[in-house]
């Protein structure tokens, strides 16, 4: 095992940045996914509404999440080198552009802002989130990205 | 480079921006049979808003043997016009109450909705004009009824005069000659209003006997996206008896009905409707038509007939299967909000018993469409024939130098157009005359 983990170079007092907020898009394009189902079998305005509100969310999120999570992997040669890294990385740019297409669809009026265009490309991020997000967790559980050894101190 | 123009060409460079139909010749679109073509749905819909500039010493243009000139500038978004039997002109100064923004796209739709309109101030209020040698100078112009709601339409029965407030039909007692309403009135019906109040210009008029009015309720939506619940008693006709305040809805299915009027030889009730937006340049047209009693046309369900609208769920084939084709397309987003049948001798004989519309003009089309006024010829109380156009030169280039609305014939005849993008009325009469 080598000396030293690969280090975070976006942190607030030592804690990195990336896995604080990455919650938050992925929390918001999962929900995105579970209204857009609820409308897509009740047709109540309510959820498609909730829909959008969700992935408006969402990207704003992934806007910080992805300014950190590049900051980080540029920072450290390390980093670029673990395979999970890259999965993880253009898995993430692939939800981004889809997403930005689904809050298109999304702001079409009625049915068809969900059912079927939007409601597909929601599952699908979910699918690649799911890649993505077992990939970051990799990176972190299994090659320490970001975590301080207990010889650091 | 204004804000918007940022926007469209930013959007432009991410690639995204409304690749769809182009749009089609507006004559296809214009008459009893308009070509339809197929639903486009766009991740960006196609959108070019005019920029709203002074007229200056600039007039709209008007057909040889015509004139036109200003009656009233200076304006508060005058939007509607009231002759009364005595000449004098109401001029109804009114805009749009604010609503809840339930959608992320709302905060983007309410401000391109505000680059298309005046920077005025909406007076909500009635300023009234009187012109009593006609020569299209009024001699007074006064505050005639102030404080209100959103008012659109204004009818006079006998000494009952009736102003459509977006919530509320109000009922005022007028003497003639009068110049001022302080009285509060009194309601003789609620029309819905908020707190979601999407299309919010009550039309109004009276049947020929007197005895009913009818009020235009339009959409509380583009097409259904704030509920089917929000659609309560909207996209009607309402036919409200005068004596109890009480109303039914005499015809449905009509997006946003507006300019209502009793056609003067068949005393048949027609209107000027805006038809829905975003399933591409050309669709769908908004149309004139004669309103049927218990007559429904289409909305949300289907347009022009049985062509379903897919954004609608769940559908209403029970509904769909009666609805009614409208008599007259006008082509697509030209937004006529304005009718009034000619009555009058001072225009040249060929407008005798035609239609004039009133046609605010689009936004969501690459190639502005409307932003005129037109005439539509009858013929037995049918419409007969091409629409021509008589009011244009609201536009120039990307810019609005105005935006027809509402549109009246005064005492002697002449045309008169509410310009609420101008702030002024214009008075169109025969040349000479």
């Amino acid at each position: 095992m080598s000396s030293d983990n690969p280090r975070a170079t976006a942190t607030i007092g030592g804690h990195p940045i990336h896995p604080m907020l990455v919650p938050f898009p992925i929390a918001c394009f999962v929900g995105t996914f579970i209204t857009d189902c609820v409308y897509w079998k009740t047709a109540n305005m309510l959820w498609a509404d909730m829909s959008a509100w969700l992935l408006t969310a969402g990207l704003v999120a992934s806007v910080f999440v992805a300014i950190a999570g590049l900051t980080d992997f540029l920072g450290d040669r390390r980093i670029r080198s673990l395979r999970p890294a890259w999965v993880h990385g253009v898995g993430n740019a692939l939800v981004l552009i889809l997403s930005i297409f689904n809050e298109l669809v999304h702001t079409r009026d009625a049915y068809t802002s969900v059912v079927p265009t939007g409601l597909i490309l929601s599952g699908i991020v979910v699918l690649i989130l799911l890649v993505t997000g077992w990939n970051g967790w990799a990176m972190v559980y299994r090659h320490g990205v970001g975590v301080r050894r207990e010889d650091d101190r | 480079m204004t804000p918007l123009r940022v926007v469209v060409c930013a959007t432009a460079a991410l690639g995204i921006v409304a690749c769809g139909p182009a749009p089609i010749d507006p004559r296809r679109q214009i008459g009893a049979h308009p070509y339809l073509p197929p639903i486009h749905q766009y991740l960006l819909p196609p959108m070019r808003i005019a920029n709203i500039v002074p007229w200056g010493n600039a007039t709209p243009t008007v057909p040889k043997g015509l004139t036109i000139r200003a009656l009233a500038t200076e304006l508060k978004n005058p939007r509607s016009l009231y002759v009364l039997p005595n000449g004098d002109i109401l001029v109804v100064e009114s805009g749009g109450p604010k609503g809840p923004v339930n959608r992320p796209k709302e905060f983007v739709m309410n401000w391109l909705e505000q680059q298309a309109h005046s920077r005025t101030t909406p007076g909500n209020r009635i300023v009234l004009l009187r012109d009593a040698n006609g020569d299209g100078v009024p001699e007074l112009r006064t505050v005639f009824l102030d404080y209100l709601n959103s008012p659109f339409g204004v009818v006079l029965v006998g000494n009952d005069l009736y102003v459509a407030d977006t919530d509320a039909v109000m009922h005022y007692r007028y003497r003639t000659g009068q110049t001022r309403i302080t009285d509060p009135g009194e309601k003789l019906c609620d029309l819905p209003g908020g707190p979601i109040d999407h299309h919010w210009t009550k039309s109004l008029t009276a049947s020929p006997d007197g005895s009913k009015l009818y009020a235009g309720v339009g959409s509380n939506s583009n097409i259904t996206e704030n509920g089917i619940q929000a659609e309560l008693d909207r996209a009607s006709v309402w036919e409200i008896d005068r004596a109890t305040g009480m109303h039914r809805l005499f015809a449905t299915g009509l997006r946003n009905p507006n300019g209502l009027q009793f056609e003067p030889k068949t005393h048949v009730l027609w209107a000027v409707v805006n038809e829905r937006d975003e399933l591409g340049p050309d669709l769908v047209p908004d149309y004139l038509t004669s309103v049927k009693d218990g007559g429904f046309y289409g909305w949300p369900y289907s347009y022009y007939g049985r062509h379903l609208d897919p954004r609608v769920q769940p559908q209403r084939p029970d509904l769909v299967a009666r609805a009614i084709v409208p008599d007259y397309a006008l082509s697509s987003h030209v937004a006529p909000l304005g009718l009034v049948f000619y009555t009058g001798t001072n225009l040249p004989p060929k407008y005798r018993g035609g239609a004039f519309v009133g046609e605010h003009g689009s936004w969501d089309r690459t190639v502005f469409n409307g932003y005129k006024v037109v005439f539509v010829p009858f013929a037995d109380g049918r419409p007969s024939g091409m629409a021509q156009d008589v009011v244009t030169g609201f536009l120039s280039g990307d810019d609005a130098r105005g935006r027809p609305v509402a549109l009246a014939i005064d005492s002697r005849g002449a045309l008169l157009i509410a310009d609420d993008a101008g702030n002024a009325v214009w008075r169109v009469t025969a040349s000479g005359s």
